[in-house]
């Protein structure tokens, strides 16, 4: 069990002297709780206290960088179990693998497609995060060209696989200052590729047969110095995977083998998409697979961002005039909140009466028509500001909106603030339809 | 006049003697439960006569199984009649149930007998169909009904059982299967049939005259079933409830508890929470009420149930008829409630539902409470028929429907007399002081239960609020008080009784029963709730916490930080940082999550030595519970303390702080070490 | 070193049966027993492989646009398209939803008997039957159901908080199993189960249905509500220790699919992957719409249910 602040607390000088950057003891204390905060900072800290506060409180998952610059992504530092008791923080690299055996062409095009292929939901963009070159070809120098025409540009994150330690440095000869991730030593291969990540300082993924190996291998790495380590537990399929990955994430929490404390590594192995989402749904940190089409990508980019939500800090809309269909001066006007999930269930619902319409979504911070109603978040002051913002009054003929059914409190402060007439609509979206057409009769 | 006592006894020799005389097989059609009420009393599979004789003996000569083995010896001899159902299947049967568990049937009533006067069987018919009851029929009541025109039949839910009235053994065979098919009660399971019947399958029986003496034996053996009989004086005795034949109906559901739902509102206005928001401008409005401009209070009492007519609104004083648009009249509003699990407590939650229903209607608007209400009504809903007594029936029939469960009638009294008011309202106001004196009183000693609260799992899965009296939830929003309320009204919700248990420690607030309580809420993940502990397994938070009490080693003593306070504390921290650290339900020694209504209780820091450790809290909080803390600790000698919690304007730092506290000779300083 | 994890599950899933053969009184040619878990999905394989559900209506006017594109005729009535799904889907359940019973003012209840009844002949596969959505015509159409099923051991379903008599009655009167309903809340799933169980329904009877939101439009919701019923229920809490469905009804109208140019491969990778996800949380009755889900459904479970525990020794 991690340590509380106070008993951190006890363990520090308690001089407040702010040269670990914080203004008093128990901040840092709370940091290190946490685990935002490196017991190094703190100058007068023994040894003892040191070594026991750094195993306490760092992430029970260590965090790892791969690649470099705008592209780089970071995993592990994770803390829970299941997403719903805090979040998951860091989402896992998807990373498109190609042979070096494909022709250059065939390169270029699946860097091309990492680099651009995108889908932008809810404003953000989705892209998946890296390439793998895959040393089939058994020759040293084919891999260096195929890894050449992956370092293009130096933009995107690389994964080198290669069993033959020869060949994987001869592939790093090339990119190995991008901070690539180096897949994979095992036992056999273990003292050549820890030479090879301590040179270049990658990143290293190690494999063995079984979890009891890996983590004999990962004791062992680590005693070579190699810090930056991610585990591969891929197995004969996904359902493997999925009991490895369970059990090393309730080990690494219970901090009972600090050896199973590193990011996980997938490959796939069984059918693209059932990998990707055991992956994503079950703590993966790479997921290396073949190029996925635009709706596979799409499905599995949308899972991913679903599940690495933070669930306390739902998904905000950006506050605006939106349209349903091509709705003219006499149609229908609709108010709601900016939450997410609210929108997108309005608006479904909307697309489904086939009724061209306005949907006003105005800032409530995220929070759903309830909450915000509640929380006083919803008033007539921030509904009379996205009316004048998104003027739309220059839209309509008539002054008419329709709130969420349950806004119905503020109707009459709403109508009284803005001069709009307020229409109290359904309080499930579902009634939308048939509220409607009940309006229009 | 029949003297039932002696009918009975009669009529059971009798039953005793013909069923001795039964021969042959006994088999009823299309069912599995082979004679249904000996099944059900006995478990025995009875097809003829020498079984049925031995599972009449066996249960003690019981005249539900008496009547039922010669009720089936005779439909095997003669079927009944066309216009007669005799024994019904198990198919039927079932559908039956179905609409008393779905809730489209609200009970079953038995009618048998000759009754005098046609007009008041059809009368009583009408009315148990009105108020979707099954009612079964047998006996010439039948006939009689049938010959002047009244149509019979089982989507008519007027069941013809039989030509006799001995035939009304069909409806206990009915109940029999019922309890067996829906009801789990295993044959042979007398107890639990009993219980389901008592429970569950709500029944009563108004019998007519003319009964004979086995019929009567027959039907006074349904009481054990807690089945009353209800009688329009053809018989003498105190075994039979007499009524008079108007009120046979409701006298049988009143003491089933059979309540009628209420699905309208039978008022020239609509009514929906779409119309909450919606004020009443000066312009629009016929008349106000209250609102400083004339007197008007609203209270809402229970009263015993013979007390209180359903549905009754009574106007004192003028209505809309005899009132000048647009000036303020009197309004006081009396809302009396009973129901079976009605409570006191109850009276000042439902009372704040009266300003909700008020403006549900289109055409009405209501604010505040108690003696500060202020009503109106639009000229728009008085030209469309509205009237006063119409806000009367609005809150009756929303009452009841609001609450099924827990209101079984509500009575309205409206006062727009303007002397009459006046003696109303002190009377009011001795209850509104009563009520108040009440809570504020309660102390944690006083109660054997307290309440949990899980609303916030969503956002913390782990978390549960112990509400005591004396420490409201953290969120600030419910008190001891409401998490009460709010079980006895949804037993399966967010609140819940805690057993306090054994007593482990006094003053920082340990519980056994409190500590198992919160262990099992939080999946295993917290052993220990000390309620009034800042360093000793304190309470754990969700997010919603009004502010936070947190520990400051080197003052030996506690900050407070308020959600509204955006600035540094001395902490190092801000409200912001702190709460992202302690939330989720994480139990974290040294740090509390609190509503700020808990600073004004004696409990809060007990265990550490209660509000002498508050150092600083910021100014505005302050000024919040400047008056109330006072009162609080006056008598204590505290008004000097207040002044040396320091704030924003005096130190934001610990540098700063420090010599603070040394300076007014905090006690904090002096206090055993928090460490 | 040989890894392993005490978990200290001291509850287990009950079990619900769906389906009954001659032996058990209906005309199935199979029956399943789910539930009966003591740990996480697959893990251990202490449960069951969740059981792959094809959904068929009985008016196609109100079903997904691709569904109906691919289905074409087949989708027009309900008994050969339930014939279809058995012999050629193979799934192993039949959900038949009365989409019928949506339109305003429906009273055709005898329509409902009859497709019941016609389906129940066409298929030899355990039913699921999702009724009508109104408290005003519940009553009627619940009996139906009930009635035309009687003896199948059908899955009944919806039940809602403030909707939950009638369909508790047919489960009642006609021995099926229920489908209990709430909007993504484990403390409301709770309640409802506490409701139906003071109606008289026997936990054993019962299916928690969390909701199931579409994939990228709340499915996350419902996957963390899946996984904290999951592990209220091996902690010990009974009243959420009852299987759970996931019958996602607006993941295929989504704009993903709605606006791709070739909706079927994107629909049936949409339903796969929350049905995996949902069977990963915790989910026992997986349902799709779009007839080439089945197949790679299958497949997924088959990989998940190959891998589990109980082949991977620790240290082995």
């Amino acid at each position: 069990m991690a340590l509380k602040p106070l008993e951190i607390y006890k363990l520090l000088p308690k001089k407040n002297c702010k040269e670990c950057k914080e203004p008093t003891c128990l901040s840092f204390a709370m940091k290190l709780a946490q685990g935002k905060a490196d017991p190094e900072s703190c100058p007068y800290l023994d040894e003892e206290a040191k070594l026991l506060l750094s195993s306490q409180t760092r992430a029970p998952i260590h965090k790892i960088v791969i690649g470099m610059g705008t592209r780089s992504f970071t995993v592990g530092e994770e803390y829970v179990f299941y997403r719903h008791d805090k979040t998951f923080y860091h989402q896992p690299g998807i990373i498109y693998r190609i042979s070096d055996l494909s022709p250059e062409e065939e390169i270029q095009e699946t860097l091309r497609k990492v680099r651009n292929d995108k889908i932008t939901r809810i404003g953000i963009d989705l892209q998946v995060d890296g390439l793998a070159i895959s040393a089939e070809s058994g020759s040293a120098k084919r891999f260096k060209e195929a890894v050449t025409v992956a370092s293009e540009g130096g933009d995107i994150p690389l994964v080198l696989i290669a069993k033959d330690p020869a060949i994987m440095e001869a592939g790093l000869f090339i990119c190995g200052n991008y901070n690539p991730l180096i897949c994979s030593a095992t036992k056999e291969t273990a003292d050549a590729f820890c030479s090879l990540a301590l040179k270049y300082d990658a990143p290293l993924v190690i494999t063995a047969d079984t979890l009891s190996d890996i983590g004999i291998l990962a004791t062992y790495c680590t005693g070579k110095g190699v810090s930056k380590i991610l585990l591969d537990l891929s197995g004969k399929n996904c359902g493997e995977f999925l009991a490895r990955s369970t059990l090393t994430r309730q080990i690494a929490l219970a901090r009972t083998a600090l050896e199973l404390s590193h990011p996980v590594f997938l490959v796939s192995t069984s059918h693209i998409m059932d990998d990707m989402v055991t992956g994503i749904v079950k703590f993966a940190s790479v997921i290396v697979t073949p190029p996925l089409s635009t709706a596979e990508m799409t499905t599995a980019l949308v899972l991913r961002q679903n599940i690495y939500t933070d669930p306390q800090k739902p998904i905000q809309m950006t506050p605006g005039l939106y349209r349903v269909g091509d709705p003219g001066r006499t149609s229908p006007v609709f108010m709601t909140v900016n939450f997410s999930l609210t929108f997108f269930t309005v608006q479904g619902y909307l697309e489904a009466t086939r009724v061209p319409c306005f949907l006003l979504i105005v800032e409530t911070e995220g929070m759903s028509v309830l909450t915000s109603v509640a929380a006083g978040k919803l008033n007539e002051t921030v509904v009379k500001e996205w009316i004048e913002k998104t003027a739309l009054a220059d839209e309509v003929d008539s002054k008419i909106i329709i709130i969420p059914g349950y806004a119905s409190p503020l109707s009459g402060r709403i109508e009284e603030l803005t001069g709009w007439k307020v229409i109290v609509g359904p309080r499930d979206a579902a009634d939308i339809g048939k509220f409607l057409t009940e309006e229009r009769t | 006049m029949i003297i039932l006592e002696n009918a009975i006894a009669d009529g059971k020799e009798k039953i005793s003697h013909l069923v001795h005389a039964v021969k042959g097989d006994l088999n009823y059609p299309d069912t599995a439960y082979h004679l249904p009420i000996t099944y059900a009393i006995t478990g025995m599979e009875v097809h003829n006569a020498s079984s049925a004789l031995e599972a009449f003996m066996k249960a003690g000569e019981n005249l539900l199984i008496g009547a039922e083995i010669l009720v089936a010896e005779q439909e095997g001899i003669t079927p009944e009649k066309p216009g007669y159902s005799g024994f019904i299947e198990d198919a039927v049967i079932r559908k039956l149930g179905y609409s008393l568990v779905d809730g489209s049937i609200l009970g079953l009533c038995l009618l048998l007998g000759t009754p005098k006067s046609v007009d008041t069987a059809a009368a009583i018919c009408r009315e148990l169909q009105e108020k979707l009851m099954l009612t079964f029929l047998s006996g010439s009541v039948i006939k009689i009904l049938t010959d002047a025109g009244v149509k019979v039949g089982l989507d008519l839910r007027l069941i013809p059982l039989g030509e006799t009235s001995i035939k009304a053994v069909h409806f206990v065979d009915i109940l029999a299967r019922v309890a067996m098919m829906f009801g789990g009660v295993p044959p042979g399971d007398v107890n639990r049939l009993v219980t389901y019947a008592a429970q569950r399958a709500k029944a009563f029986v108004i019998a007519f005259s003319s009964l004979s003496d086995e019929e009567i034996a027959f039907v006074d053996a349904l009481r054990i079933l807690g089945i009353p009989i209800i009688q329009m004086g053809a018989y003498e005795g105190e075994e039979w409830q007499i009524s008079s034949p108007d009120a046979a109906v409701s006298r049988g559901m009143e003491i089933r508890g059979i309540t009628v739902k209420i699905t309208a509102i039978p008022i020239p206005m609509a009514c929906s929470p779409a119309f909450e928001g919606k004020s009443v401008r000066k312009e629009e409005m016929f008349v106000e009420f209250g609102g400083g401009r004339s007197p008007a209070f609203e209270l809402l009492i229970s009263r015993p149930a013979k007390e209180v007519t359903d549905g009754q609104v009574i106007l004192i004083g003028p209505d809309v008829d005899q009132m000048q648009e647009g000036t303020a009249i009197p309004l006081g509003i009396i809302i009396e409630v009973a129901g079976q699990h009605m409570k006191k407590d109850f009276e000042p939650v439902f009372e704040r539902r009266i300003h909700n229903f008020i403006n549900y209607g289109e055409g009405s608007w209501h604010v505040a409470q108690r003696d500060l209400i202020w009503v109106r009504i639009t000229k728009e809903a008085v030209a469309n028929g509205l009237q006063i007594k119409d806000l009367g029936k609005l809150l009756a029939a929303k009452f009841r429907m609001d609450f099924e469960t827990l209101l079984d009638a509500v009575q309205v009294t409206l006062i727009t007399d303007p002397v009459r008011i006046e003696e109303e309202i002190k009377k009011a106001h001795l209850i509104y002081a009563e009520r108040d004196e009440r809570i504020a009183g309660m102390k944690d000693e006083d109660v054997d239960l307290y309440y949990s609260c899980t609303l916030c799992q969503t956002f913390a899965p782990n978390h549960v609020c112990i509400i005591t009296p004396e420490r409201p939830a953290l969120c600030g929003a419910i008190t001891w008080l409401d998490g009460k309320t709010a079980y006895e009204i949804s037993p399966a919700g967010a609140n819940q009784p805690v057993e306090k248990g054994t007593l482990l420690n006094a003053i920082p607030g340990e519980y056994e029963g409190v500590n198992s309580f919160v262990k099992k809420a939080s999946h295993g993940e917290i052993d220990r709730c000390v309620l009034y502990s800042i360093m000793d397994a304190p309470m754990t938070c969700c997010g919603c916490f009004e502010a936070i009490a947190m520990v400051l080693p080197e003052t030996n003593g506690v900050i407070i930080v308020t959600r509204e306070y955006k600035g540094d504390t001395p902490s190092g921290m801000t409200f912001s940082t702190l709460a992202g650290t302690i939330g989720g339900g994480a139990q974290t020694p040294g740090f509390i999550g609190i509503s700020k209504s808990y600073l004004l209780s004696e409990r809060f820091l007990q265990a550490e030595g209660g509000i002498e450790r508050v150092v600083w809290m910021p100014k505005h909080l302050k000024e919040e519970i400047k008056v109330k803390m006072g009162e609080l600790y006056s008598h204590k000698g505290y008004d000097t303390l207040f002044s040396m919690i320091a704030d924003e304007t005096i130190a934001i730092t610990i540098e700063d702080l420090l010599p603070y506290l040394n300076e007014v000779n905090h006690p904090a300083l002096t206090m055993p070490s928090l460490l | 070193m040989n890894y392993s994890y005490s978990s200290g599950w001291p509850g287990t899933i009950r079990s619900v049966t769906i389906g009954a053969t001659a032996e058990q009184g209906g005309t199935r040619v199979s029956s399943y027993q789910i539930g009966g878990d003591t740990d996480l999905s697959f893990i251990n394989r202490s449960g069951k492989k969740p059981l792959i559900v094809y959904e068929i209506c009985d008016d196609i006017s109100l079903w997904p646009e691709v569904v109906r594109n691919t289905c074409g005729d087949i989708a027009s009535d309900p008994a050969s398209w339930a014939a279809y799904a058995e012999k050629k889907l193979q799934a192993d359940c039949i959900r038949v939803n009365l989409t019928s019973t949506r339109c305003q003012n429906f009273t055709n209840f005898n329509a409902i008997s009859d497709t019941i009844t016609s389906v129940l002949e066409s298929t030899g596969l355990p039913l699921i039957i999702e009724g009508s959505t109104d408290p005003d015509i519940d009553s009627e159409v619940f009996v139906r159901c009930g009635e035309a099923g009687q003896g199948e051991k059908l899955l009944l379903g919806t039940a809602e908080a403030d909707r939950y008599r009638s369909v508790a009655a047919a489960a009642m009167a006609y021995g099926h199993a229920i489908i209990a309903q709430t909007p993504i809340d484990v403390n409301l799933a709770k309640q409802l189960n506490i409701l139906l169980r003071e109606t008289g329904v026997s936990d054993d009877q019962i299916v928690i249905d969390p909701y199931t939101g579409a994939l990228g439009y709340g499915f996350e919701y419902t996957y963390s509500t899946m996984e904290r019923i999951r592990f209220a229920a091996l902690k010990g809490d009974s009243d959420l220790a009852m299987p759970m469905i996931s019958a996602p009804s607006d993941s295929l109208t989504v704009k993903e699919i709605r606006e791709s140019e070739n909706p079927d491969e994107i629909a049936i990778l949409w339903e796969r992957a929350t049905a995996v996800s949902a069977a990963i949380a915790g989910a026992a009755i997986l349902v799709v719409r779009h007839p080439g889900s089945v197949q790679p459904v299958r497949d997924a479970i088959d990989s998940l249910w190959q891998g589990s525990r109980s082949e991977v020794e620790d240290g082995a």
